[in-house]
C-alpha cells in the first residue's frame, strides 16, 4: 500500500482517497447512510404502495408531493444484476405518462443529519469540498437534474449529470465546493439534503448548474431534466451513493450490516419484528414484546430501552396481535387470551426508550405488543 | 386530528396522539411529527383534550 504524507493534504492513500490534517475521512468516509441501499426496515423488500410519500428503505424518501400514485418505490424493483460489488438498489417505476405541473415534486431525498456534516464547516470560509458519487440505471436517457440544500431551502447547488445509455448501470461523480454562506444546521436537524429529481415543475426548476451554491427560496434544481414520471413504465435505480469530503470520487465505503442497521436505527427502529418482516402485516404472537407478567386486574410500569439512541424522541406507532387476526394499530393484548385490552399507553417517550403502562382486567395477565420507532429527518 | 394524551403518573401531558394512524408523539421539539402537530395548532385547530 502506498501512503504519500504531506503537509497540505495529509494522508494520501493509494485509492487517492485523502486523510487530512484536521479531518478524518477514514472515520466519517461516507455522510450517506444506506447508501448501498440494503437495508429495508419498513417494507422488507416488498414494494411501496403508489401513495408512497415520505421513507422507503431505510433513509431514502421518495417525494410525491403533488399528487401520489405516480410512482411505485422497491428495494431490488425489477430484479437487474446490481453493480459489481452491490446487491441492492433502490428503484422507481413510473405509473403513468404525467406531465408535471408547475408545482409539483417528485425525487428521491436523502436527509443528513447536521452532527454528520458538521466538520465540512459550511457557512463559514473553511467550508469543505465534497464529492457526490453514485450509480444510476434508468430506461430513459439524457440529462437529469438534482442538488443539494439546507434544511431551509435558502442555499442550493442545482447540478446536473447524464444517463447515456438506457438500462446500464452508470456510475456518475458531482463535485460539491464547500458553501462559505448561509445557515446551516450542525446539530440533530437537517444538515445538507441531497435530490435527484424524479419530475419537478417550474416551481422548483430555477437553479443553474455552475458548480456553485446559490440562495434560493425553496428547493431549486436546473430546469430541462428528465422526467422519470412523464414516461409510464420508465424506471430508475440508484444504489452506491456516497458523499465524501474529497476532491474526486473513492471506492464505495463498505460496512459491516451491524454498523449499517445500526446507523439505520438511529431514525427508525422496530421492535418486535425480524428484519425480514414488515410492521403490521403479520399476526399471531410470534416476536411481539411482552411486559410485565401482572397477574389479574392489576397495572404496571415498563421501561423499554431502544437498542440505538434516536436523533430525538421519537414517535410510536404499537400494534397487537389479537390471537388469529392481522395485527392492529394502537393496540396493546393481552398475552394470556389474546383479547384486546384497549389502546396502547405510552409515557415517558425519550430518545433512550419510553415506558409503557399497563391496566389488565380480571381475566388478563400482561399487556403484549410491538412498536415502531420513528426519529426521522 | 390530534388528541392529548395525559401521563397515567403525573397527569402531565407530554404526548399527543396522531388520529389518522394511532402513532403517539412526544412533545420534542426535533421531532418532525410535533413539528408537524404545530404546524397543524398554528392554522388553527385545537386538538381533542386528554382523557380525564
Amino acid at each position: 500500500m502506498t501512503l504519500i504524507v504531506d503537509g497540505t493534504s495529509g494522508v494520501t492513500f493509494n485509492d487517492s482517497s485523502l486523510q487530512g490534517a484536521a479531518a478524518s475521512p477514514y472515520v466519517l468516509k461516507n455522510r450517506i447512510i444506506n447508501g448501498d441501499m440494503r437495508i429495508d426496515q419498513r417494507y422488507a423488500g416488498t414494494a411501496t404502495a403508489s401513495t408512497i410519500n415520505g421513507y422507503t428503505i431505510d433513509r431514502w424518501v421518495v417525494n410525491q408531493n403533488a399528487s401520489t400514485g405516480k410512482l411505485i418505490a422497491q428495494q431490488n424493483q425489477g430484479s437487474v444484476t446490481p453493480p459489481a460489488g452491490f446487491t441492492n438498489y433502490l428503484g422507481v417505476t413510473s405509473q403513468s405518462a404525467y406531465t408535471v405541473g408547475s408545482t409539483d415534486w417528485y425525487s428521491f431525498q436523502y436527509n443528513i443529519e447536521g452532527y454528520n456534516v458538521a466538520d465540512l464547516a459550511y457557512g463559514t470560509a473553511n467550508a469543505k469540498t465534497c464529492t457526490l458519487s453514485f450509480w444510476v440505471r434508468s430506461s430513459l436517457t439524457g440529462t437529469f437534474a438534482g442538488t443539494f440544500g439546507n434544511s431551509a431551502s435558502t442555499r442550493a447547488y442545482p447540478f446536473t449529470y447524464t444517463i447515456s445509455a438506457a438500462n446500464t448501470w452508470e456510475q456518475k461523480t458531482i463535485t460539491v465546493y464547500g458553501d462559505t454562506s448561509g445557515s446551516w444546521n450542525t446539530t440533530n436537524g437537517v444538515g445538507l439534503y441531497l435530490m435527484l429529481s424524479l419530475g419537478m415543475g417550474s416551481t422548483y426548476t430555477t437553479g443553474t448548474a455552475n458548480n456553485s451554491w446559490a440562495t434560493s427560496t425553496t428547493i431549486s434544481i436546473p430546469s430541462g431534466g428528465t422526467s422519470v414520471v412523464g414516461t409510464n413504465g420508465a424506471t430508475f435505480y440508484i444504489t452506491g451513493v456516497q458523499l465524501e469530503q474529497n476532491t474526486s470520487a473513492t471506492p464505495f465505503e463498505r460496512r459491516m450490516i451491524t454498523n449499517e442497521i445500526q446507523l439505520c436505527q438511529r431514525y427508525y427502529e422496530k421492535c418486535g419484528w425480524d428484519q425480514n418482516s414488515v410492521p403490521g402485516s403479520t399476526s399471531g404472537y410470534t416476536g411481539s414484546i411482552v411486559s410485565n407478567f401482572m397477574g389479574t386486574a392489576s397495572t404496571a410500569f415498563e421501561g423499554i430501552n431502544w437498542m440505538v439512541i434516536k436523533r430525538t424522541a421519537p414517535t410510536l406507532t404499537f400494534y397487537g396481535s389479537i390471537l388469529g387476526a392481522t395485527e392492529t394499530l394502537g393496540v396493546v393484548v393481552d398475552f394470556n387470551s389474546g383479547n384486546s385490552l384497549g389502546a396502547a399507553s405510552p409515557l415517558r417517550i425519550a430518545d433512550c426508550g419510553y415506558g409503557h403502562f399497563n391496566t389488565t382486567t380480571s381475566s388478563s395477565y400482561g399487556a403484549l405488543y410491538r412498536v415502531v420507532a420513528s426519529a426521522e429527518l | 386530528m390530534y388528541k392529548l394524551i395525559k401521563d397515567s403518573i403525573t397527569n402531565d401531558i407530554t404526548i399527543v396522539k396522531r388520529l389518522s394512524d394511532n402513532a403517539y408523539i412526544p412533545f420534542a421539539p426535533a421531532n418532525t411529527d410535533y413539528q408537524a402537530y404545530l404546524k397543524w395548532v398554528s392554522e388553527g385547530h385545537t386538538p381533542l383534550p386528554a382523557d380525564e
